[in-house]
């Protein structure tokens, strides 16, 4: 799924532009680095492609869907070709590993043995299927990542959104979790990951785009050299 | 098949992870549907009384005396409401009379002539239709004078309504407290899981999805509650009535079976009813609000 953002403007209450005239085109498969400070645009950039924002003026296409037009029940359908994995990882405490992913899989009517074959593959791929009776508040910060990452794809989803996914996580963790992300860029999923994390960025090439105040100030194409990127 | 097994485990997992609140509700509900079921049980037995009463009301139109007691007759049946009408004859009424004095019954030769008016006597289907009428009969020619209950009549009517707007009444508070009962539980099941409905809808969830294991569980917490009503007050309804039977015998209760039984289907299917507007209520509104894009 191709994503085209063009013109996208986005205001808040308070007159508090988050996105100022936006152009971004990113094709499928690519994996492309959102990078710039604290309050940028970055989140905003990624919840108007979830369309958990709606802009205030541009157009915002996602494969075959005007996400500016979209109705509510083809919101869901839309959604189902998203992952979404959160800095705060965002996980069910009440339920284990193995139900966190699941239930994705059980909210599109998915059969169970599928179900079980679909969550369990994934928690392999993941490293997590020896935790999977685990509740999350037994899990370290990495690991917590790593559920949310198996949740996010475990619908297969053309599109997988990650807002700061190495925030919390220590330097050999964060290593591994892009590590993650790169694989399941390499198995087609178009990855867009928002950080501030440089040493990321530079150590595992790929296209980035800086954000500053709302516009985007720079788009350099996968293997350019980034030290020169202010952080 | 398998989307409607996950609703049924969510279902049943929302009624057991807050037993407490579950277990209040059902009670909550069962008393607001007792209120209800004995609101209506007093309605019918109010009712079923004045039909008794009511089907007795007679009233007397003497005829004056020659009148045509065949076109008499024809021309009252006309003015509707009519249950049934008796036309007496003089002799027919002499010959009651002296049915009613017995050994006294001689008396009447000292009459003479035979001085008793053709009569007719009519029965009503309502109370509240015997005033109206009597108008009418007072109005015709061929009439001498009539005579009914009229206060007993319409002492009747006024009871009647006013039962009929006290049942109404209680019905009114009885739906809206049940409303607002289950409204509540469902809207802190949902207020209890709003980081799940969250994720959920941003995985691609559909409404209905998200919306249905609320909606079921406040269906079924409205028809196990309306059931217990309706059980408790169905077998304290038949013990209360032998009771005051055996102590009023003068009062006639209604003991229609099938009725009753009907009454119990009704509270069962409106426990149902409430249960899906107010958790639907409930559950629709903070789905749409978590939709809604920023």
């Amino acid at each position: 799924m191709d994503i085209r953002i063009s013109g996208v403007t986005k205001i808040f209450e308070g007159d508090i532009v988050a996105l100022d005239g936006v152009y971004l085109s990113v094709g499928a498969g690519e994996f492309v680095y959102l990078v710039g400070t604290t309050g940028s645009g970055k989140t905003t950039l990624l919840r108007v492609i979830s369309r958990e924002v709606l802009p205030t003026k541009g157009q915002v296409l996602v494969g075959e869907f005007d996400l500016r037009r979209i109705r509510y029940n083809d919101l869901a359908y839309y959604r189902r070709d998203l992952g979404i994995v959160f800095q705060d990882f965002r996980l069910l405490p009440h339920l284990t590993v193995f139900e966190n992913v699941a239930f994705i899989l059980e909210a599109m009517g998915v059969p169970p043995k599928e179900v079980r074959d679909r969550s369990g593959f994934i928690l392999e791929r993941v490293g997590m299927w020896h935790r999977r009776f685990l509740r999350p508040p037994q899990l370290s910060g990495g690991e917590q990542q790593r559920v949310a990452i198996a949740r996010a794809i475990v619908n297969a989803p053309a599109i997988l959104l990650a807002d700061e996914p190495t925030g919390n996580l220590d330097p050999r963790t964060s290593d591994e979790i892009v590590q993650l992300l790169t694989s399941i860029n390499a198995s087609g999923t178009t990855v867009i990951m928002a950080t501030h994390n440089q040493y990321l960025v530079d150590a595992y090439r790929h296209r980035v785009v800086e954000v500053h105040r709302g516009r985007i100030i720079r788009d350099e194409p996968q293997g350019r050299y980034m030290a020169d990127v202010d952080l | 098949m398998s989307t409607f097994r996950y609703l049924m485990r969510d279902t049943f997992r929302l009624l057991f992870r807050h037993w407490g609140m579950s277990l209040l509700t059902l009670f909550s509900i069962s008393a607001v549907f007792f209120l209800l079921g004995a609101s209506s049980l007093l309605s019918l037995n109010a009712r079923h009384l004045l039909d008794n009463v009511e089907g007795q009301l007679t009233v007397q139109a003497y005829l004056k005396a020659g009148t045509d007691l065949a076109a008499a007759r024809d021309k009252v049946q006309s003015f509707g409401n009519i249950v049934q009408i008796t036309s007496v004859t003089p002799d027919e009424a002499l010959e009651r009379l002296k049915a009613r004095l017995g050994n006294r019954a001689e008396v009447v030769t000292l009459l003479g002539d035979n001085p008793l008016p053709p009569t007719l006597e009519i029965r009503v289907e309502r109370a509240s239709h015997v005033p109206p009428l009597a108008r009418r009969l007072v109005a015709m020619a061929e009439v001498d004078d009539v005579v009914y209950a009229g206060g007993l009549a319409e002492k009747l009517s006024r009871l009647s309504s006013f039962v009929g707007r006290l049942s109404m009444a209680i019905l009114v508070i009885a739906i809206v407290a049940a409303v607002m009962v289950l409204f509540n539980t469902v809207r802190m099941a949902v207020y209890s899981r709003r980081d799940e409905i969250h994720v959920m809808l941003q995985v691609g969830a559909t409404q209905t999805y998200v919306a249905l294991p609320f909606v079921l569980q406040g269906m079924l917490l409205g028809m196990a509650g309306a059931a217990l009503a309706a059980l408790t007050l169905l077998k304290g309804y038949a013990s209360a009535v032998d009771v005051l039977a055996s102590t009023m015998p003068f009062l006639q209760f209604l003991r229609d079976g099938a009725l009753l039984a009907r009454l119990g289907v009704v509270l069962v299917g409106a426990g149902i009813s409430l249960g899906w507007i107010a958790s639907w209520l409930a559950v629709v509104r903070f789905i749409r609000a978590a939709m809604k894009p920023l």
